[in-house]
């Protein structure tokens, strides 16, 4: 028993697909939990204060924006508000996940150089946790706005489409970045610039329309923007989300996921000379 | 019995000098723009490493610090990946590590043990089972569920040391010889070591202690600055390591393992 294990550490490569798969989930079953513990110090409801934020933004948005905007939104202040909570809860994730993804290799320096692990599974921890996080916290408001706006389940389910676009989009820029980290340990403050960017971009407190049409394309470049519509989409229009919106938060999901996947695999084998 | 464990083929290592290293976003794009950036220098720690371990052998590694030793077992371990050459482990391998400092202190010393367990490559389910015989011997039972900052030093060196301890590997590793606690506890951790020595049939000792080294391998390997300058016979090789930094005679030092 004990000996099966230990190969899987030491003969990794030699060993098939579904061992190294079997040891990733066993790892991120310890090391996910780990995460939530440190961040809510033992307490399930702490989970809940991460819903602090998004209500107290949207409450804030909705004050001070909510009757200039209302009009993009069929004059509904209400409206508004469920589009800027949609939103925020993407922003969230994202800015929670990746930024936290960002450190995860280096703090467990120490670790690594005792142990042999395989290196991703820090960055996927993080991620996993801030899943875990959504579908306990965020999701069910979520699903209740929109089981109001359309009474139909079956919208509940196709969330699950922008989500998991979501997810990859913040996989393979949390990989990207846990791995950049290694090397450069300012990178922290760029990305705090760059995470201001993605959010002033993404239109969570503001309707896209008030943006210049020639400005608008370049919008889309924000891999966010598409998953944000369809969220929006889904849960407020109670309509199934335009094809275009889902396929390109898929296509850039894809994309930065193997690009990171990429970036990862090529420069991993410097990082244990610099941890 | 005479099966081969682990073999190292022509094993050369560079890595990065830290040193140099900058560390640093804005500096390099700075030092891009200006034309002066310069890549990173690499330095090897191992030069040309081959040795052949056999099941059953008990082999020191000595050399004077700096000389590649932990690096050596860290490329044994797979922490590390040769530049060159290849290494093969038949077996699982257990490196004997401190974990005293690496321990989450919000989490319970429950979870801690599933934690570490899961990390030293045994499964969850595994690990439950064998908390409680690792609570028992590091004399913790009644702190399963208190968070690991309630315990004192001494005992979270206790709790490390049965964790790390809590092995049957077919090849241990030792870098320095672990021993912790009060006076009751440093007996029961010898005692432990020195079971783990006489269960696992191959046993690499990387130690300052040459009198250990002396009294327990079969074989020794002296590198120095990472380079194989001397394999075979424990006290030659002792002998000729000791010679070579002008030391005449080893001086025991006091303590004992």
């Amino acid at each position: 028993m004990i000996l099966t294990r230990k190969k899987t550490l030491m003969m990794w490569e030699k060993l098939p697909f579904s061992n190294d798969i079997e040891r990733y989930w066993q790892l991120l079953s310890v090391l996910v939990p780990q995460n939530l513990n440190t961040r809510y110090r033992g307490s399930f409801l702490g989970v809940y204060w991460s819903l602090l934020n998004p209500i107290i933004m949207t409450t804030l948005y909705t004050v001070i924006f909510g009757t200039t905007f209302a009009s993009y939104f069929g004059d509904s202040i209400i409206n508004y508000m469920f589009a800027a909570f949609t939103g925020l809860l993407v922003i969230n994730f994202y800015n929670s996940a990746t930024t936290q993804a960002l450190s995860s290799i280096v703090i467990n320096g120490d670790l690594l150089n005792k142990i042999k692990l395989p290196l991703p599974v820090f960055p996927l921890s993080m991620i996993a946790a801030n899943i875990f996080q959504f579908i306990v916290g965020s999701l069910p408001l979520l699903i209740i706005v929109t089981l109001i706006k359309t009474h139909n389940i079956l919208f509940v389910f196709s969330l699950l489409l922008p989500f998991s676009a979501l997810v990859l989009v913040c996989t393979g820029i949390g990989l990207f970045l846990s791995a950049l980290f290694v090397f450069f340990r300012d990178l922290g403050y760029f990305y705090e610039i760059a995470t201001f960017i993605v959010w002033i971009t993404s239109p969570v407190f503001y309707p896209s329309e008030i943006v210049p049409a020639r400005v608008q394309p370049f919008l889309y470049l924000n891999p966010l923007v598409p998953i944000i519509e369809s969220l929006r989409q889904i849960s407020l229009d109670g309509t199934f989300p335009e094809f275009s919106h889902l396929m390109k938060g898929f296509l850039s999901g894809i994309v930065i996921l193997t690009l990171g996947c990429l970036f990862f695999r090529k420069v991993q084998s410097s990082f244990m000379d610099l941890l | 019995m005479d099966q081969e464990v682990i073999r190292l083929n022509n094993v050369s290592l560079w890595r990065r000098t830290q040193e140099e290293f900058s560390y640093d976003l804005k500096r390099t794009v700075i030092s891009f723009l200006q034309g002066k950036y310069i890549k990173p220098a690499k330095k090897q720690v191992l030069k040309d490493v081959n040795f052949v371990v056999k099941s059953g052998e008990k082999i020191g590694i000595i050399g004077s610090n700096g000389a590649g030793k932990s690096t050596l077992l860290k490329v044994i371990c797979g922490i590390l990946d040769p530049t060159f050459g290849t290494v093969r482990v038949r077996g699982n391998i257990a490196p004997l590590i401190e974990l005293g400092a690496g321990f989450n202190m919000e989490m319970s010393v429950k979870d801690n043990i599933i934690l570490y367990g899961v990390l030293l490559g045994y499964s969850k389910e595994e690990m439950k089972t064998r908390t409680n015989e690792i609570l028992e011997f590091a004399e913790l039972e009644e702190y399963g569920e208190v968070p690991v900052k309630a315990l004192s030093s001494g005992m979270k060196a206790r709790l490390g040391f049965s964790v790390a301890t809590d092995v049957k590997p077919d090849i241990l590793i030792l870098d320095e010889v672990l021993s912790v606690g009060d006076a009751k506890f440093t007996h029961k951790s010898r005692e432990r070591i020195q079971s783990l020595w006489e269960q696992s049939s191959t046993i690499l000792f990387v130690s300052h202690s040459l009198e250990y080294v002396k009294d327990l391998c079969d074989r020794c390997i002296w590198l120095n600055h990472g380079e194989i300058a001397y394999h075979g016979n424990t006290q030659e090789a002792i002998k000729l390591y000791l010679d070579s930094v002008g030391v005449k005679e080893y001086i025991r030092p006091p303590s004992a393992l």
